[in-house]
């Protein structure tokens, strides 16, 4: 018997309430996690996994295998993060200037735990489609082209917000060693 | 490959040059070999990859989180959208028609023999009576011309 996330989902399109509790257990820890970095919040993340997994239930028969499963899922997720941001009033720290030059010297002291400490709160600080942008490409190690798919935007969008990302984290830790 | 471009690539994508377009990350590599600041441009971007990586990697919080929602997914479910117009076409699809030659063959001898019946009349009754009953003139003019006989109309 075919238990692929596709032909679950096409189960549960039939109301198989089985093939939805398996699904969730194959899925929702990846999406917790996805969602707790995304979010930076764990109780946001529990509800967002939660919100789309009762999505995925109820919006079951609007699901066409063009893409896979776990894209069409991470897609909700990610959407579902970004509007919570919204909503939350976040305040979005635009990117710092212009860096052309990485510094070269500045790096050197990344060791030890402030410099850690710096990255991990300028990262939190990074608008939400960025982090979104970082956490894609760095954890989940998705191609420009799949995040540019997940986000619903263009490549050259996606590889915008990374340059930025990586700018505004490249400067907040040269602001460290000054 | 000039060292802006360089500078450029390593934003754009980072300092894993599996990620880097072909070309760009043979000259790359080839920049990297020979340019000193190249070099400790693209070591320094490779050690904030490494530290956003660790970061993500230490950020995914307790793992009971996930059980949390799974005990709250087991709660009974709402009511799906579209289902009934849903359920049609999975029926359909899992109606099992294969294989389905000998029977498109047999319903396409039923139709051939259905329409070689009608055009041969041999459906026909052969004592030359025709049973359709025509309408007289004097009926049709009656069922034009006569009042309504309800409400005493004429047409």
């Amino acid at each position: 018997m075919d238990d692929s996330d596709e032909a679950l989902m096409a189960r549960l399109a039939r109301g198989d309430e089985a093939a939805f509790r398996e699904l969730s257990r194959r899925h929702v820890p990846a999406m917790v996690a996805l969602a707790r970095r995304i979010t930076g919040n764990a109780a946001d993340a529990e509800d967002v996994a939660q919100d789309a997994m009762l999505r995925v239930w109820t919006n079951a028969a609007r699901w066409r295998p063009l893409a896979s499963f776990r894209t069409w899922l991470t897609r909700i997720v990610v959407n579902l993060c970004l509007d919570r941001k919204r909503r939350a009033a976040w305040v979005e720290l635009e990117a710092a200037g212009d860096i052309v030059d990485p510094s070269p010297d500045a790096e050197k002291r990344i060791e030890g735990g402030e410099v850690e400490r710096q990255l991990a709160a300028a990262i939190d600080r990074l608008p939400s489609r960025q982090r979104a942008a970082i956490v894609l490409t760095y954890h989940e190690g998705m191609s420009n082209a799949h995040v540019a798919e997940i986000l619903d935007t263009s490549v050259s969008a996606v590889e915008t917000l990374l340059v930025r990302a990586r700018q505004s984290l490249r400067a907040a830790l040269r602001g460290v060693r000054e | 490959m000039t060292e802006d471009q360089f500078y450029r690539y390593l934003d754009v994508h980072g300092a894993d040059l599996a990620r880097w377009p072909g070309e760009a990350r043979a000259a790359a590599e080839r920049l990297i070999a020979g340019d000193d600041s190249a070099r400790e441009a693209f070591n320094a971007a490779r050690r904030i990859d490494g530290l956003i990586v660790r970061h993500l990697a230490a950020s995914a919080g307790d793992t009971t989180a996930a059980d949390r929602v799974l005990v709250k997914l087991a709660q009974p479910l709402p009511a799906q959208k579209g289902r009934l117009l849903s359920r049609l076409p999975g029926l359909l699809l899992d109606l099992q028609f294969a294989p389905a030659w000998p029977r498109v063959a047999a319903l396409a001898c039923c139709a051939a023999l259905g329409f070689a019946i009608g055009i041969s009349g041999v459906d026909r009754r052969i004592d030359g009576s025709d049973a359709v009953t025509r309408p007289s003139v004097a009926d049709l003019t009656t069922a034009v011309f006569e009042p309504e006989p309800l409400t005493g109309a004429r047409p």
